[in-house]
């Protein structure tokens, strides 16, 4: 087994035991943390699979955007000083007979399927590409993606605040 | 590539829209009489718009790197959506100061809502899917709760913010599924290898995955159980444009993914699925509906039952079947747009008189809007000579063209039990005694929206022909 | 090397794992995770073929997702915060004026 081998099995070990977690703790705390490590093995699975400039915005985005809204949403909605931070589970059982067999399914599926082997001459960096792409092929695209961000501020605020 | 000066020109009704999105953000913020100018604003902008579809319907032309189409069956769609967003406008005027929610806001989250809308039609990129869903569930997530001091608006747009990203999560992972085999995102480049991608069972396991994303959006059983609530406690203008201009823009995407599809010896791959949802929805919409009090909880259902007839023209896919699809769709915009106009104007301000027993004695009362309201009820249950009928005529004739016989059948049926709840409220109107005392106040704007609706079902009602043969000529 | 079936079998795990966390658990916070959950695999398998197949497209297309959550992350929790001040509960069965 070489480095490359131990780095992903360590990265896809991490996602896979803290997602799990996220979902089955009781404590919503832990789960948002659970959360962040799974975020973090994946920027760590997108750094071996060169995409370097994804597994920044994945660390910017979702561990320092998405996760800290969501670490807020529980402080606000929980009063911290009658801890009351209960979160059962229902139909575990019919959903996890119905999940398992998708789950069966879907990997089977993945596992047969003759994929072309071996990763494309990863490049030193895709920075430059995707930038690239982004200007001019999907201008369009990135504009409009920024009207969306607009309306998402514009929305929240407007739902959120108190007068 | 720089896209040239025809392009932009075919792309204007997607630019009005998105530049009277920052128009209103600037008159919202620096005008103090923003209430007056920004809804006549917004009309303005929604009917120009709709007016410049239909000029440039004949111009057909994949633009802008072959992400976006222009002309043809995206623009009709257009002309629905803005149209549409119109009257919602007319109807929203005096109704959300009635409740208590005018907030400029409304007016700029409803424009951005209809240019996602648009986007959806005139996708020609999975990307470009993805991001008008976006665009437009986003608006709705927020337009849902916006009566923020309601908890029943509160719990309309959770609940749909929840379904709606899970949604969006099978559509996310559906897409990653087809762009590993076709390994493009171009509809266009996909269709050219649909044939070899279709024995793909990754392809079809990932088109699947986006197909039951996309059932969500179009309320269809089994994916249905966000619809009643979420109908019943947003605003009901909210509802009225959620439950036409969203359900048409899902369906659109759905048509862009499926044409291809049925241009290939693999037309009937998904007519399983598709049947079978279809069923299910005309079924459980029609009887569910029976037993609902509420007349914004029946029209929910009513409106999964209406998604169920839709899909009988998806799965015939036919030209026809599509031809029929579309003109279902703007029939039934008109008639619930209708529907829900009059619900809004007679509901007040504590969301209340929203029962079937509020509406007794109506006829006597208001006998403008109880005769309007009895059309569009006449119109949904698929009574000639409105435009319900002849919708659910061409889709059926798709059905038994398709050698689908038994599925037309059993919308028949389907029709024949909806009869029943929509002539209750008819009933209900004309001949019980009214306990209650009424108060409507008069909106000239709303009513202006209610009757142009009836007009437009009415004339689709006339000339159902014509209008079918010029959509037919759209669709190749 | 690493085959690109466990890459895909990784993601499809966390998909899975995801879906089970939106049908079983019950707080709004918890759901709302388990989405991001889903997107993140979508999101894996994503780079794992746009790297496979030396194709730049799946990565915009996962720049563009991952701008689109963190825009939904925002209303969502707006949509949290409103309904907590009218109710002060964000636990899915508790929240049942209309019937869920």
């Amino acid at each position: 087994m070489n480095l490359y081998d131990f780095i992903f099995y360590f990265f896809a070990a991490l996602t896979i035991v803290s997602a799990f977690f996220v979902v089955t703790t009781k404590n919503i705390i832990y789960a948002a943390f659970n959360l962040l490590l799974t975020f973090f093995g994946v920027a760590g699975i997108y750094v071996l699979l060169g995409a370097d400039f994804l597994a920044i915005v994945q660390l910017i985005i979702y561990v320092g955007g998405i996760l800290i809204l969501m670490l807020f949403g529980v402080m606000l909605t929980n009063k911290i000083t009658n801890v009351q931070i209960k979160t059962e589970a229902s139909f575990v059982i019919p959903a996890s007979i119905g999940v398992g067999l998708f789950a069966g399914v879907l990997i089977a599926i993945l596992l047969k399927t003759e994929w072309r082997n071996s990763p494309a001459d990863i490049p030193i960096s895709t920075l430059v590409p995707i930038g690239k792409l982004l200007m001019e092929e999907w201008a369009f695209v990135f504009i409009l993606l920024g009207v969306l961000l607009l309306i998402a501020l514009i929305g929240a605020a407007s739902i959120a605040r108190k007068e | 590539m720089i896209p040239t000066a025809l392009e932009f020109q075919l792309l204007l009704p997607v630019l009005i829209i998105a530049a009277g999105i920052l128009i209103s953000l600037i008159i919202e913020m620096f005008s103090s009489k923003s209430e007056k100018i920004l809804p006549w604003f917004s009309i303005a902008l929604f009917v120009s718009t709709a007016y410049y579809s239909l000029l440039t319907v004949g111009h057909e032309r994949i633009i802008f790197n072959s992400m976006l189409a222009a002309g043809g069956t995206a623009n009709i769609f257009f002309f629905v959506f803005t149209f549409g967003a119109a009257i919602v406008t007319l109807i929203s005027i005096d109704y959300i100061k009635k409740i208590g929610m005018y907030y400029g806001e409304y007016y700029i989250l409803l424009q951005s809502a209809v240019l996602g809308m648009m986007l959806m039609a005139n996708a020609q990129d999975l990307v470009m899917i993805f991001m008008g869903l976006e665009q437009m569930s986003v608006c709705f997530y927020i337009l849902a709760g916006f009566n923020r001091k309601k908890i029943k608006s509160n719990e309309a747009a959770m609940k749909y913010f929840l379904l709606g990203a899970f949604a969006t999560g099978f559509i996310v992972y559906g897409i990653a599924l087809m762009y590993g085999v076709a390994q493009t995102m171009s509809i266009p480049a996909i269709a050219n290898g649909l044939l070899i991608y279709s024995d793909n069972i990754i392809f079809v396991a990932g088109l699947l995955l986006f197909i039951i994303g996309f059932s969500f959006k179009i309320a269809a059983v089994p994916f249905h159980m966000w619809v009643p609530d979420v109908y019943q406690g947003s605003p009901t203008s909210i509802t009225a444009l959620m439950s036409t201009g969203g359900k048409a823009a899902a369906f659109s995407s759905l048509l862009i993914i499926f044409t291809p599809l049925f241009a290939t010896t693999q037309s009937t791959l998904f007519q399983p699925y598709l049947v079978v949802i279809a069923t299910l929805s005309m079924l459980l919409g029609s009887i569910v509906a029976i037993a609902q009090t509420d007349l914004k909880r029946m029209l929910a259902y009513s409106s999964i039952s209406h998604a169920g007839y839709i899909l009988i023209g998806v799965a015939a896919g036919s030209e026809l079947g599509i031809a029929s699809v579309i003109f279902y769709l703007s029939a039934y915009t008109f008639m619930n747009l209708g529907t829900f106009g009059i619900i809004s104007m007679i509901e007040n301000k504590d969301e209340g008189n929203l029962s079937l027993n509020d509406y007794s004695g109506l006829g006597n009362k208001k006998p403008m809007l109880a005769a309007l309201l009895a059309i569009f009820m006449f119109a949904l249950a698929g009574i000639p000579p409105f435009a319900g009928f002849f919708g659910k005529y061409y889709v059926f004739i798709a059905a038994i063209e398709s050698n689908l016989t038994w599925l037309a059948i059993v919308g028949v049926l389907s029709s024949v039990i909806s009869i029943y709840f929509y002539l209750r409220v008819v009933v209900v109107m004309y001949f019980q005694k009214d306990e209650n005392i009424l108060n409507v106040e008069d909106s000239s704007p709303a009513l202006l929206g209610i009757m142009i609706s009836a007009l437009l079902v009415i004339v689709m009602g006339i000339a159902p022909g014509s209008i079918i043969n010029l959509i037919s000529n759209f669709v190749k | 090397m690493i085959p690109i079936e466990y890459y895909l079998s990784l993601s499809a795990f966390m998909f899975i794992v995801g879906v089970v966390g939106v049908l079983t658990r019950r707080n709004a916070i918890i759901v709302f995770m388990s989405i991001e959950l889903m997107l993140n695999s979508a999101n894996l398998t994503l780079v794992a073929f746009s790297s496979y197949l030396g194709n730049p497209i799946g990565q915009i297309f996962v720049f563009f997702v991952m701008t689109v959550a963190a825009a939904e992350a925002a209303i969502g929790l707006a949509i949290i915060i409103s309904l907590f001040r009218n109710k002060k509960t964000v636990n899915i069965d508790e929240i049942n004026i209309l019937k869920w």
